[in-house]
């Protein structure tokens, strides 16, 4: 049970609007701490959906959901935000960093909230962030005179300041060039294997999937294969 | 310094905004400053006609009533439950004025908050100069103690008030009766009093109050003359004046006097209910015109922080994502509504005192008003940035809230 980063039991949720329709039907997934998943699929086979209710951001679901080997099912959204405040990080298709501030604030905001260092503490783990995507020049621009590239990289340093054992991403990739594309592969790859951290991921792309630990596959709101590879 | 991130996140959204942010703060300025205006224009003219009002009227007056008979006799005598009636009742004859005045007076100054005492005898009388005549009041006073209460000196417009004390038949008019019967100092007029009593008096001084009516029948005698006008002998007093320590107690004062005197007692509230109506009336003008005015800086408030949610929608949905609570969040768009409060109050406050020093120094100029009379009291600043706040806090909070129930998963799904 220690080596659980996240589990699922009979996770089940609806949309009711415009028709009752059944989006995932009784989905048991279990991942290891250290792993690298990536979860494929076609459009609408759910697993976005499934990511958002993994994220603990989506509460509108039947089942159970335990991460790190704690049930999160039922508990409060000030809860949740707290749990997510400081074991998970995100990474979106989109940046969706805040334009008002400068990308280094941004990579901050977590931490501050989290409030477990001091300013001056933070301000270092967020530099040493964007030093390691290879963006510590631009820390002081705001966010919005960045390229896309670049604001991705900011994003996923913001997703890793509080060092979450969980880091969930929705089509990271889906707006990078091959260039970048492979310096964030590369970089998820060193966070799992040398830090000790568990990527979710949902992605259209084959060829980051094909790279990933191990490829979860979904259609019609259901795993069609849990394909333990290694 | 350690900021908290709230605050942080708020000022970067104020100030990311600066246009939005000064317009905000300019509606609450607006409320403040006008606040601070009004409040006091309106304290300042109602101490001024609080003060102008106790030129004439004492703190509380003392007289003795004309009583109709009543049932207590009868009551006293038959003292079982049957019931009396008495058709037609009469006032009951009795001796007019205060009986032994100067032994009511010794004991009135008994009272500690008692600071000034004085007896008077109103005569209601014509006055006549060749063949007009003109009714009005003789106030048989005590001219030096009526000077000390209300300042009869400063409405003099010649002559010297204390000739009523040398002159043995001098009289004070009005500036009214001077006019129409066209006298002068020095001059002789014919006093008839209700009683038929006449007397040719010398005009030893003529004053002007800012109130026509009082200038056209009012006159002072010396009270001994007054008496001799109504033909009555030296301890006859129809009324006592009685100014206390603070005029804000009359009421209560004056209850007590009453009870111990055992004469009717009237304060200057009592006295002076329009006065006191207008007051009331002033302040619900003032207090709706104020309401309007900070009703509408909270609209303003309400309307931008609204704006901004929803331009913010998707940042506030990463917020909730990285782990903001909703309280959080609440916290964010709530402090921006308390900092452009502070903003505008504070900018407000001085604007208010600015606009309020300035409007003192317009000159009137009428009656004995030089210029417009303005207050500078400090609660109402305070109270102006408090209410100043509240709005902001009141317009924030929706918004705010809403903010807090952004759905993150609807916004970043899309």
């Amino acid at each position: 049970m220690e080596n659980i980063a996240l589990k699922t039991s009979n996770l089940t949720k609806f949309f009711h609007d415009p028709v009752d329709l059944q989006v995932l039907k009784g989905i048991e997934l279990e991942v290891k701490k250290r792993e690298f998943v990536s979860i494929i699929g076609k459009s609408g086979c759910g697993k976005s959906t499934l990511l958002y209710i993994l994220s603990t951001m989506d509460t509108d679901y039947e089942g159970e959901l335990f991460i790190n080997g704690v049930k999160t099912t039922g508990r409060s959204q000030n809860e949740l935000a707290k749990l997510r405040n400081e074991s998970i990080g995100f990474v979106f298709q989109f940046h969706y960093l805040l334009p008002d501030f400068t990308c280094l604030k941004n990579v901050m905001i977590p931490a501050l909230r989290l409030g477990k260092l001091s300013y001056k503490e933070v301000e270092e783990r967020a530099y040493e962030k964007l030093k390691m995507f290879g963006v510590e020049e631009q820390a002081n621009k705001q966010a919005n005179k960045l390229s896309g590239g670049q604001q991705q990289r900011v994003a996923i340093a913001r997703a890793l300041i509080n060092e979450p054992t969980i880091i969930m991403c929705d089509e990271p990739t889906g707006n990078l060039d091959s260039k970048n594309t492979g310096i964030v592969f590369d970089l998820f790859q060193k966070l799992t294997h040398e830090f000790g951290q568990t990527i979710i991921t949902v992605t259209h792309d084959e060829d980051f999937a094909r790279r990933s630990d191990r490829i979860i596959e979904m259609a019609d709101g259901a795993i069609v294969s849990h394909g333990h590879k290694s | 310094m350690k900021v908290n991130v709230n605050t942080e996140i708020a000022l970067t959204y104020l100030a990311a905004r600066k246009k939005q942010t000064a317009v905000a703060a300019m509606g609450v300025m607006f409320g403040v400053s006008m606040f601070i205006f009004m409040q006091s224009l309106m304290k300042g003219t109602n101490d001024y006609f609080e003060k102008q009002s106790f030129n004439t009227t004492p703190h509380i007056r003392l007289y003795s009533e004309n009583k109709v008979a009543d049932l207590h006799m009868l009551n006293t005598f038959f003292k079982d439950s049957s019931v009396k009636i008495m058709p037609n009742p009469k006032q009951l004859e009795q001796r007019q004025g205060i009986i032994d005045p100067y032994g009511v007076i010794n004991l009135i100054k008994k009272n500690p908050q008692v600071t000034n005492i004085t007896p008077q005898v109103s005569a209601n009388v014509f006055y006549t100069s060749g063949s007009v005549q003109l009714n009005g009041t003789a106030d048989g006073v005590n001219i030096t103690q009526e000077d000390q209460m209300f300042d009869v000196q400063s409405n003099m417009v010649c002559g010297d008030l204390h000739d009523l004390d040398r002159v043995n038949n001098g009289i004070l008019i009005g500036k009214g009766i001077a006019d129409k019967l066209s006298l002068h100092l020095g001059d002789n007029i014919t006093v008839v009093s209700s009683v038929g009593v006449t007397q040719i008096m010398r005009i030893v001084g003529i004053f002007a109050t800012t109130i026509k009516q009082t200038d056209e029948t009012k006159s002072y005698v010396n009270i001994i003359q007054a008496q001799n006008l109504m033909a009555k002998d030296r301890s006859y007093v129809t009324d006592l004046k009685v100014n206390i320590k603070d005029y804000n107690n009359a009421p209560q004062v004056a209850l007590d006097l009453g009870a111990l005197t055992g004469y009717k007692t009237e304060d200057w509230v009592q006295a002076n209910q329009n006065l006191k109506a207008a007051f009331k009336i002033r302040a619900v003008i003032l207090n709706s015109v104020i309401g309007v005015i900070l009703l509408v800086a909270g609209f303003g408030i309400y309307n931008i922080l609204n704006m901004t949610i929803y331009e913010k929608i998707k940042e506030i949905a990463i917020l909730k994502a990285t782990g903001f609570s909703g309280k959080s969040v609440t916290s964010v768009f709530l402090q921006q509504a308390i900092y452009i409060g502070i903003i505008g109050g504070l900018i407000g406050l001085g604007v208010g005192y600015t606009l309020t020093y300035f409007v003192s120094r317009i000159y009137i100029g009428a009656g004995n008003l030089r210029y417009l009379p303005m207050s500078f009291y400090v609660p109402h600043y305070v109270e102006a940035i408090g209410f100043g706040i509240l709005t902001t806090l009141a317009a924030g909070y929706f918004p705010a809230h809403k903010a807090s129930k952004v759905d993150p998963v609807s916004i970043i799904r899309g």
